[in-house]
């Protein structure tokens, strides 16, 4: 097994992967070979080193360049949209004091579906296979063979909606998305595009279209027919391609579930990265919490705006 | 203790963020500078940096060490993140740049934080070839196969260099924490 050596220490070993994870994605093997440690071990020495490390870091003598004065302007546009989101501080403060400094956001803010997924941890992140444009995303879909078992099949009961994914009190007085997505779309700025049936067996009987306003950079996705998910085995992810960006790695547009029932859901997408130029917008099967990069073993949707 | 930058914006005072930009821009900027492949993704790593930042605000915690060197493990996760998407290549610097780094001399002006003092201490202690192999790491974001192609060693000892030479900055870090608590 590549980077771990059975003769090794369990101590060392550990101490290996967890110092191999704070600069490179670990393989499925090793991922396997963490979690045969003790979780909270797992997590005391990840602070540890991702402290020491971040540490040595600010240690070396960097050239100190100042904060560009165009980058300091969109930080503090970036800040007034955050403030402009009172869930977005409130879900940050709700978190418990948590060690772990995974900021990936796996629950939406109050009223709101599921936010994109900030992943800054290294772990599990997958480069994808080379394709240029997102047609060969549906051709990827294609070729492959549909695995993904316990996605199909007997999903888990879900708790709540993806309008009301976060605790509740706020849930009520919020619009929903489905009333957000319609007022967006009366505003008449919005761009809209209907999601075609695609091709792999996920996806059959998925219709639905995406409506995107590029100013403000909001915008929605409604699915009729999306199969209920199991959110501890796997999530939905969208993708935004954006025709300023390299097309191999599309933006991430959160994580979402469908519960059981599933019916006429509008989930918001939630970039958090401006989009110059969407062109086309995916939604991919992923691994519960999403990922930074798809695999993109599961294409569910695409809606191409024209 | 008077609020940190960080609990105040977990507290929703927008005021906050601009100071967290002024003092914390150019090191984040620094950064994503030296771990992006061009101005332009550092430009928007550091966007995503600082937007990671405000939402883990409430997780901040004095006591488990300062606000700078929780930005900074942060600013360094995201970074990485984005460099192992974009490309499997190392980033974009030079080798003279590569070979340009100069470690804060405990004590002296460069210092940052507390705990990069600690670590700049340790760091002093460690073997040529282990600094090393923690500045490539770590500041200059290459894999580990990618630190035993450029050194040409066994991707063994590259492991083992990182493992003591980090263990050995983390005992600092403990260490100096302890003797704080201690009072002495």
């Amino acid at each position: 097994m590549a980077g771990t050596d059975p003769s090794q220490a369990p101590d060392e070993r550990l101490i290996d992967l967890v110092i191999k994870e704070l600069g490179e994605p670990l393989s499925d093997s090793e991922m396997r070979s963490l979690e045969t440690f003790d979780a909270a071990d797992v997590g005391r020495l990840r602070r540890d080193l991702e402290r020491a490390a971040a540490a040595v870091t600010l240690a070396a003598r960097l050239t100190d360049e100042p904060l560009p004065g165009r980058v300091h302007a969109r930080l503090e546009r970036q800040a007034a949209d955050f403030f402009a989101r009172p869930s977005a501080v409130a879900s940050a403060s709700s978190t418990p004091g948590v060690s772990d400094l995974d900021t990936r956001d796996r629950k939406a803010p109050a009223g709101e579906a599921p936010v994109t997924g900030l992943s800054v941890r290294a772990t599990a992140v997958r480069r994808p296979p080379a394709l240029g444009n997102s047609a060969g995303w549906w051709a990827a879909a294609a070729c492959l063979a549909l695995a993904a078992v316990g996605w199909l099949r007997s999903p888990s009961p879900l708790t709540a909606s993806p309008a009301s994914t976060t605790a509740g009190g706020l849930v009520d007085a919020a619009p929903s998305p489905a009333t957000l997505r319609a007022q967006l779309l009366a505003s008449g700025h919005a761009l809209r595009a209907e999601i075609p049936a695609g091709k792999d067996p996920a996806s059959s009987g998925v219709t639905g279209d995406v409506v995107w306003d590029p100013v403000s950079q909001r915008g929605y996705m409604r699915f009729v027919g999306l199969k209920p998910n199991d959110p501890a085995l796997q999530q939905y992810q969208i993708w935004v391609f954006d025709a300023g960006r390299d097309q191999r790695y599309p933006v991430d547009g959160g994580i979402f579930d469908v519960p059981a029932g599933g019916g006429d859901i509008v989930i918001p997408i939630r970039v958090g990265v401006p989009v110059r130029a969407a062109k086309a917008f995916a939604v991919t099967v992923e691994k519960p919490g999403g990922v930074v990069v798809s695999a993109r073993e599961h294409i569910v949707a695409l809606a191409q705006l024209t | 203790m008077s609020s940190s930058v960080l609990q105040r914006i977990a507290s929703g005072d927008q005021g906050a963020v601009r100071v967290c930009i002024d003092l914390y821009g150019a090191l984040v900027w620094s950064l994503a500078r030296r771990l992006s492949r061009s101005i332009a993704d550092a430009e928007d790593a550091t966007q995503e940096i600082f937007l990671d930042v405000w939402k883990s605000a409430s997780r901040f915690d004095a006591a488990q060490g300062s606000e700078k060197v929780f930005i900074a493990m942060i600013a360094r996760r995201r970074l990485i993140d984005r460099l192992r998407k974009i490309t499997a290549e190392p980033p974009m610097e030079s080798e003279e740049v590569l070979d340009s780094i100069v470690w804060a001399e405990p004590g002296s002006a460069q210092e940052t934080a507390s705990e990069a003092e600690q670590a700049a201490r340790a760091l002093q202690e460690l073997k040529p070839d282990q600094r090393r192999v923690l500045e490539l790491g770590l500041l200059h974001g290459l894999s580990q196969s990618e630190i035993a192609t450029k050194l040409g060693v066994p991707l063994g000892s590259v492991k083992s260099l990182m493992r003591r030479g980090l263990i050995k900055v983390r005992e600092y870090m403990n260490i100096d924490a302890e003797r704080v608590a201690a009072g002495s």
